[in-house]
């Protein structure tokens, strides 16, 4: 199998002098510096000779100290290999210019738009340089900028004023206002591109035409998304959709703390697999300290994380057979039922039903109650029940499989190419799963089968999240049943500083590839975080999904990828 | 303007109602009365508190989830808390709604929407603000797109502080509403 060490001497044979200090770290990891001219022909030659088809995603370093932005590509592959390419491309800060990988990976798309919109990179060749999770007022003043002067000027709350339309509604203008802009107090550029609007209203080609719009509201899915659909008839001839209506700023609210705040900052990040968040981040920085947890801590995270595995797939198996057949409330509430019983375990051992801030550095925050497996294995046995009469009762249901079969279907290279992960891309014979693929804590010591399923419908999706629940309840007692006692926690300072440098993690997320990105320089408080999340890769993969569809299985396909618009806005 | 006007009743007759009062007031006045006037009637008598008893006892909020406490939310409304016990009751559309609950971090983009649903509720009409980020900003009150004064928007009958407060935390903060209801302390006036 090629390892990274192979990777990295191939690339320094073909482009000589484009290549700058070249490291393997982390056993799998190949990070790099390139030559702003040759990332395209670098990330070309790795694909096609080395199989690096996964675009991962992109993250954007302000280094204000040097005068430069730096874009760091993460490329991984669909399981021909375990290596995951960092590439970085630097680029001056008066003038900062990259060039754009939307040529080559359909799915970096997104991440340019939000690096640009967040930092004012310019990405050349990007097709639709527009706003994605930005509103209006804040487009050129750059808030991922070290420079930003957001607190208190920009926070809107004091700063909203309320002014009546011409129709009698109440607008908010939200500062800085334009008078103030042109005195001169808050400069900035405001850069030129179509509203959403205008993109929408230009694709009307016909008089039977019309804009549908779904959202911002939904009544199910937790968070507010804006999904407009360009219909003729009945059939959805394009999607189009706006994000960024729950944007907290999460990434730039840990630069401004400590490591050990960012943790509850992660929680938050995605409510339904907040364990997993708490992994990667701490996983992450674990990685710059160059530490590891003792084995039972690693014991104690492998089993929260399943148990939080559980719980998410089962409230996301929910929502999506309550969206598809709305009048049939029994899913919900059978599930929740079922869901409560885990969240109590919990809550046993973290203390907090959905934000746990329980995985610390090197370590977990407490121990195992007394009792645990004793309670535990009556609960996945009951889980592991009711799993199955759910599997018998709705996937073989009439209704429901006339709902779900043949809808939504992603063929194994589609899925690949839009970069989706977890249980949409399983669904689509595709076996990428992190707990194999880029093996974390005591994964590559347990006995587990990634599910796949052939099909890439909705049904299939279903199939498999109900599936891995099985598979979770069959690592959590293999986990009981290992457990050694020792301690949970290393030895760390109070305040943590590590060395200067960076470190990606990935984990498994309920819902796919969840990676952190931390850079250190040697303070007390991360330079950079990035969150490469999910179901941001999914949220990308709707539009074009959507198009052709009927409207009734619009519900039934973004269903399906069971949402979580937080860990999207970020 | 007499009652024999209207209908053909002898003046000696229209004379003496003249003089007949109601709550205080020429019956006359009620007589020919509109609907404001009716609605300021009912506030002076004990009819408000009949209402009241209803409108506090058929509480439908409005199923918007933003965030953590919008999971809650969900839970919330389902058979481990019960929540239609107390008449409590979600419900997917604004119109259909009587209280909305502001569940979650309010950002620069989402505050004209949700302002928009706020007004497509039907009267009466409360709102509930949920959890730390609707009450201060919460964790991210220092970030360039949350506003962490909510209150300045929407007339705030109850805060339920807790990041996420348990579901049974709502069904407190739904008792206080009931309790404010019923004593005719709500912002709104009801």
């Amino acid at each position: 199998m090629t390892t990274a060490n192979d990777v990295l001497n191939a690339l320094e044979s073909a482009f000589p002098g484009a290549i700058q200090d070249a490291k393997v770290k982390f056993e799998r990891q190949l990070w790099a510096t390139v030559k702003p001219d040759k990332i395209v022909d670098v990330c070309k030659y790795l694909t096609n000779n080395h199989d690096f088809d996964h675009y991962s995603g992109a993250a954007g370093v302000d280094r204000i100290d040097e005068g430069l932005f730096e874009v760091t590509e993460m490329l991984a592959s669909h399981g021909a290999h375990q290596v995951v390419a960092l590439l970085k491309v630097q680029t001056p800060r008066d003038k900062p210019s990259v060039k754009s990988l939307t040529g080559l990976y359909w799915n970096a798309n997104w991440y340019e738009r939000e690096i640009w919109e967040m930092l004012g990179i310019n990405f050349e060749g990007h097709p639709e340089l527009y706003p994605l999770l930005l509103t209006d007022g804040l487009m050129g003043a750059w808030p991922w900028r070290k420079d930003f002067k957001g607190y208190p000027d920009y926070t809107t709350g004091e700063r909203a004023v309320e002014m009546l339309s011409s129709d009698g509604y109440s607008e908010y203008k939200i500062g800085p206002m334009d008078a103030e802009v042109e005195s001169g107090a808050y400069p900035y550029e405001k850069p030129e591109y179509p509203t959403f609007r205008e993109r929408e209203e230009a694709e009307i080609k016909s008089e039977s035409e019309m804009i549908f719009h779904m959202g911002p509201q939904h009544a199910v899915v937790p968070g507010p998304f804006l999904l407009d659909l360009l219909v003729d008839g009945e059939r959805v001839r394009k999607a189009f959709l706006d994000i960024g209506y729950i944007h907290k700023g999460i990434e730039k609210i840990m630069e401004n703390r400590t490591y050990m705040q960012g943790i509850p900052i992660t929680d938050r990040l995605c409510y339904m697999a907040a364990l997993s968040n708490n992994e990667s981040y701490c996983g992450s920085v674990e990685r710059l300290l160059g530490i590891e947890a003792p084995e039972r801590a690693q014991y104690i995270r492998v089993i929260t994380q399943e148990l939080s595995r559980i719980q998410s797939h089962l409230l996301g198996t929910a929502e999506f057979l309550t969206l598809i057949a709305s009048a049939v409330y029994s899913p919900f509430l059978y599930m929740i039922i079922d869901r409560e019983d885990v969240l109590t375990l919990i809550e046993s051992v973290t203390g907090a039903r959905i934000n746990h801030s329980f995985v610390r550095f090197g370590g977990v925050r407490n121990d195992l109650p007394d009792g645990f497996a004793e309670k535990t294995k009556p609960v996945l046995k009951m889980v592991r029940e009711k799993t199955e009469e759910y599997k018998e009762l709705f996937l073989s249901d009439s209704i429901y499989r006339k709902r779900m079969e043949g809808i939504g279907v992603l063929s194994p290279s589609e899925a690949r190419r839009l970069g989706v992960s977890g249980p949409p891309l399983r669904a689509s014979d595709t076996s990428y799963d992190m707990r194999r693929e880029d093996p974390y804590l005591l994964y590559k010591d347990l006995d587990f089968d990634v599910i796949t399923r052939k099909e890439g419908d909705s049904k299939a999706r279903v199939e498999v999240r109900l599936d891995e629940i099985l598979e979770s309840c069959y690592i959590i007692e293999q986990c009981l049943d290992q457990i050694p006692e020792g301690s949970i926690q290393e030895k760390l300072p109070k305040r943590i500083k590590p060395e200067p440098g960076e470190a990606y993690y990935r984990v498994e997320d309920p819902r796919g590839e969840m990676g952190f990105f931390v850079v250190s320089d040697g303070s007390d408080k991360p330079v950079k975080v990035k969150a490469r999340g999910p179901v941001y890769a999914y949220f990308q993969a709707l539009p074009p999904l959507l198009e052709g569809v009927y409207i009734a299985d619009v519900v039934a396909i973004a269903g399906s990828m069971d949402s979580c618009t937080s860990e999207v806005d970020r | 303007m007499g009652i024999s006007d209207v209908i053909p009743i002898p003046v000696a007759i229209d004379e003496e109602l003249e003089k007949w009062t109601i709550w205080g007031r020429p019956l006359t006045d009620i007589w020919f009365t509109t609907v404001e006037k009716i609605h300021e009637i009912i506030d002076m008598g004990p009819i408000k508190n009949v209402l009241n008893w209803g409108r506090k006892n058929s509480l439908w909020f409005l199923m918007q989830p933003m965030g953590c406490c919008g999971v809650e939310m969900l839970v919330f409304g389902c058979p481990p808390y019960d929540c239609d016990r107390f008449g409590i009751f979600p419900r997917g559309t604004p119109r259909q709604a009587d209280v909305m609950i502001i569940s979650g971090y309010i950002t620069r983009k989402y505050l004209p929407a949700i302002k928009n649903l706020w007004e497509q509720m039907t009267e009466p009409k409360w709102v509930m603000s949920i959890g730390e980020c609707a009450i201060s900003g919460g964790p991210f009150y220092d970030s360039y797109n949350i506003i962490n004064s909510v209150n300045k928007f929407f007339p705030i009958d109850v805060y339920v502080p807790g990041c996420p407060p348990r579901p049974e935390k709502f069904i407190e903060g739904f008792r206080a509403l009931q309790e404010k209801i019923k004593q005719r302390e709500d912002l709104r006036g009801y």
